[in-house]
């Protein structure tokens, strides 16, 4: 079948090319961290070092607040998971499993919040969270970060209990389980993979966030990396080298958990974006 | 083992009358068919009678005490479910016990009557699997099992054997009703296959839009359906109905609306020129001269079962079906001429269609 | 206890409620608290102006503030031509993928795994690689002969916003691969068996049977998107912070840096207030127009 055949070559171009795009400035700047300063900023470009240095990173690591900058994100971040986790999946779940006056509404109302413009809440948010003593805060920011992150776990989850038949709850409670317990017991067993692919969304995210991080933060001891890569750069024309082994620190994780559980995420999301 | 009784039980979901004013009876240990076409609203009277939704009004008695504020957890009833509803995570041991367990059962005893459920239906070798490693029929046992280890006041099954193939249908049909001779529970049983209802039940009501229609044993039933709807549904091929107006004069007779034709009775169902509408079951035709009441009409199709051969005529601008003998030698286009079992026939209102 | 309360027909609000609590908290009231603020003079940096009621003050400036419609006319050539760039690349990429050749799973790894870069890094890595004299881009284009010198890309406001909407559209395409793989899956096999017995070819079969029937989800990504585009400053605010001259300056950069810099919190609110407004009707005739399409 020469057509077939044919076909199948120019996906594998197009794919091959697509991927190309997509991993060449990530692998480019993987290698810019690992060049020597020297190797850098060179007349004639240098493709490929003959020597490489770990001195970016070792400098950034201990010269620089670095660390702090990512201690301050990871509690950022697994406070907004916490927030998100406890909250978001019983509303999804309730949102899957029952049918309820204010049902509808209610599900436009959490997909409708997903257009605020993240400006329009950050600047009250700044100002109401002054007035409680929360800005600055790592759990103020992780609180801010929920008015955008948890109505999209609620969507996401919800695909997830969707796709766990109704009768199992029934099931359940006619074996002698109250709905709390059919609810602990069967249905999120069945939902764990879900569960985790949703939390390592909102986890990626609350990682990245670079605006309200900016706006909310305005010390050492709440700021997340984003902020401080960013403010790095401007304040002490931050060398490329070091600026590119920060990147690539900050990208690693987000990389391992995107291979890792790149399917049921990427099913999630679909689920969660189409059905709204 | 317990009696049910279900007092003017409404269901209304929003605007939607799902359930309007179901009454019944079942003694201990009677095996109760629930038997209707789709969407008429079996499922959501078992949801009902296991507590996992709220009647609108109405009363549900489990042995006489009313239940309507138990919850399903408290209730002490097993179902089982058309999709069997097993835990996918959990083997096949701990979804038959789930039960005991969230009843506090001690383990050894636990253990004890799973085996016991499990042997019963034979499924003991496969304890420790999971249900997605089972076939068909076997999870069909272990919803089963799930139902029967906990020694119910009251079983239901919603439609339990309509995604098993035909023959394995036919064999649990057989175990289920051995089963039930053998615990004596008592059974609510939604089908909407007349035979599972013919075979099982003690007592089969059949629904429509929410109504019961009748509620009877299932040779009263057949042999006495209440209206046309019920004497339609019940039996296969269905009931055919002739329409006509009753003499009086010169011997009770039926004269059919289409051709004239004019059919001897034995007793007129209704008063002179009074129009009805005759009933009779497709093996209620006879072939050759044994009955008085005749009935002529043009073969248009044959279709030969094996032990039957339905002969689909024309009569009086209707089709019917009749059930004659194998090899008889006929032939589509001729004209046939069948005796009635008249004593057979069932007559109904043409417009009520209720039975006369 | 809970257990007991979770029988009670009022089980799915109480399920509902802290989730309900906590937007109530960080949306519906900021929201509404913002929407006042925009009639306010708030000024953080000068306290002296108080937070007196201005009426419509902020948005009369807005009409005549030459900034607000320079942003305006830059949004819309943000959205435009970001929206387009995504969606052709997602699609081929979608397509590509989903004929499931082997190794398809390692390819849509590395296709997808943009989308899920921060801004922050992806504005800096390719600040790296189009540097105006160490950028490999530039070594690059030149090697190939397409340009005469090294170009400060960003630093042109002839290719600022060019360069900012290609970095845009390599960063989001992805979400559009993963809507439109999403909306293939759903379709029957059958079907294309049945056209190719008709005797369509790939193209046919694209035009006739795959467009047509993933047309909602790709409605419904556009919609998303156009959102995620107007909202989030983030990526040019890395890039350019506007500039050169504003050359690259988004009505939601702008309404950030009137917070975030000028701490003019009143003239900040009425912008995203306008923003917000804008994107809403935006959206209605969006999804009346889809509706209409498909019947
Ligand atoms: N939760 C619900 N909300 C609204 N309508 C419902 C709900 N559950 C059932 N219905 C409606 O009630 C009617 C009866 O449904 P039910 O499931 O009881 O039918 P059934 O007799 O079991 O049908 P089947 O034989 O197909 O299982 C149907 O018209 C159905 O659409
Ligand atoms: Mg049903």
């Amino acid at each position: 079948m020469p057509r077939s055949r044919l076909w199948d070559l120019l996906t594998y171009a197009v794919l091959v090319i697509l991927s190309a795009v997509c991993i060449l400035p990530i692998l480019w700047t993987l290698l810019t961290s690992l060049k020597y300063e020297a190797d850098i900023v060179t007349r004639e470009m240098i493709y490929w070092p003959t020597r490489i240095t770990f001195d970016h990173y070792v400098t950034l690591w201990n010269q620089s607040n670095y660390p702090v900058l990512v201690v301050n994100s990871l509690v950022v971040t697994t406070v907004t998971v916490a927030i998100c986790l406890v909250t978001g999946t019983v509303a999804s779940y309730a949102f899957a499993r029952f049918r309820f006056p204010g049902r509808m509404p209610l599900m436009m109302g959490y997909l409708v919040v997903r257009m605020f413009p993240a400006v329009m809440m950050i600047i009250p948010l700044f100002v109401v969270m002054r007035q409680v003593g929360l800005l600055d805060s790592r759990v103020g920011l992780a609180i801010a970060y929920t008015s955008f992150l948890l109505p999209l776990f609620v969507w996401m989850m919800k695909g997830f209990f969707d796709a766990a038949p109704k009768e199992l709850e029934s099931a359940a409670r006619i074996d002698g389980s109250t709905r709390l317990g059919a609810m602990v017991r069967i249905v999120m067993p069945i939902a764990r993979n879900g569960v985790l692919a949703t939390c390592i969304f909102v986890a990626i995210a609350a990682w990245n966030e670079f605006l309200f991080a900016l706006m909310l933060t305005t010390s050492q001891g709440s700021r997340t990396w984003p902020v401080g890569l960013q403010l790095m750069v401007g304040e002490f024309q931050l060398p490329w080298g070091m600026l590119a082994a920060g990147g690539i620190i900050s990208i690693l994780p987000v990389i391992v958990l995107f291979a890792l559980i790149q399917r049921a995420m990427v099913a999630g999301i679909a689920a969660g974006a189409v059905k709204g | 083992m317990a009696t049910l009784e279900l007092q003017g039980i409404r269901k209304s979901f929003g605007a939607l009358e799902v359930l309007s004013s179901v009454d019944l009876e079942l003694e201990d240990g009677g095996f109760l068919v629930l038997l209707g076409p789709s969407g008429c609203g079996k499922s959501t009277l078992l949801s009902i009678i296991a507590g996992l939704e709220e009647a609108s009004a109405g009363d549900i008695l489990v042995g006489g005490r009313r239940v309507n504020e138990v919850f399903p957890k408290d209730r002490n009833i097993a179902m089982v479910f058309q999709s069997y509803a097993l835990y996918p995570t959990m083997d096949v041991a701990r979804n038959i016990g789930f039960g005991l367990e969230m009843r506090k059962v001690p383990g050894p005893e636990r253990v004890e009557k799973v085996r016991a459920a499990a042997d019963l239906l034979q499924i003991g070798h496969l304890l420790d699997r999971k249900p997605a490693q089972l076939s068909g029929g076997q999870r069909q046992r272990v919803a089963m099992g799930r139902a029967i280890v906990r020694d119910p006041d009251l079983f239901l099954f919603d439609e339990p054997l309509s995604n098993l193939d035909a023959k394995l249908r036919v064999q649990m049909r057989t175990e289920i009703k051995r089963l039930h001779d053998r615990l004596g529970t008592t059974v609510v049983y939604v089908t909407h296959d007349q035979v599972e209802a013919m075979t099982l039940g003690t007592k089969v009501a059949v629904m429509k839009e929410g109504v019961i229609q009748q509620l009877a044993d299932p040779q009263t039933i057949y042999d006495r359906p209440a209206n046309m709807f019920v004497a339609g549904f019940i039996g296969s091929p269905a009931m055919n109905f002739l329409d006509g107006t009753v003499e009086t004069e010169g011997g009770p007779a039926l004269v059919l609306t289409g051709d004239g034709q004019r059919v001897a009775l034995d007793r007129a169902p209704a008063g002179q020129g009074a129009r009805v509408i005759a009933g009779i079951r497709p093996e209620h035709f006879t072939l050759g001269e044994g009955s008085p009441v005749r009935l002529t009409g043009r073969i248009e199709v044959l279709e030969p079962t094996g032990p039957d051969t339905m002969v689909v005529l024309s009569v009086a601008g209707r089709e019917i079906t009749a059930r004659l003998p194998p090899r008889i030698g006929l032939a589509p286009g001729a004209m046939i001429d069948l005796g009635v079992d008249r004593s057979a026939i069932t007559f109904f209102n043409p417009e009520t269609g209720t039975a006369l | 206890m809970i257990g007991e309360l979770s029988e009670t027909r009022y089980w799915m609000y109480l399920l509902l409620l802290p989730s309900l609590l906590l937007i109530t908290a960080v949306v519906l009231y900021p929201t509404i608290y913002g929407i006042q603020m925009s009639f306010r003079e708030m000024r953080l940096n000068r306290p002296d102006l108080g937070t007196g009621f201005v009426g419509l003050k902020h948005y009369q400036r807005m009409l005549n503030d030459p900034i607000f419609w320079l942003s305006l006319r830059n949004t819309a050539v943000w959205v435009t031509f970001a929206i387009i760039l995504e969606f052709l690349i997602g699609l081929i990429a979608a397509l590509a993928l989903h004929r499931n050749l082997p190794g398809s799973r390692i390819f849509a790894v590395m296709i997808l795994l943009p989308f899920f870069l921060p801004n922050v890094v992806a504005g800096h890595m390719w600040s790296l690689m189009l540097d105006p004299r160490l950028g490999v881009i530039n070594d690059l284009l030149l090697k190939a002969g397409l340009i005469d010198s090294y170009r400060a890309w960003f630093a042109d406001p002839a290719t600022a916003m060019a360069a900012a909407i290609l970095v845009e559209a390599w960063k989001s395409f992805p979400f559009f691969t993963l809507l439109i793989l999403a909306g293939l899956k759903g379709i029957p096999t059958d079907l294309y068996k049945a056209a190719s017995i008709d005797g369509a070819g790939p193209v046919a079969q694209l035009r006739l049977i795959t467009l047509p029937m993933i047309k909602t989800i790709i409605a419904a990504a556009v919609i998303l998107r156009v959102i995620g585009l107007v909202n989030s400053p983030d990526l040019l605010l890395v890039l350019t912070s506007g500039g050169p001259g504003r050359s690259t300056m988004v009505l939601s950069l702008f309404a950030f840096q009137t917070a975030y810099r000028d701490f003019n919190f009143g003239y900040a609110s009425a912008l995203s207030v306008v923003m917000f407004i804008l994107l809403m009707i935006f959206a209605w005739i969006y999804i009346r127009l889809s509706r209409i399409n498909q019947e």
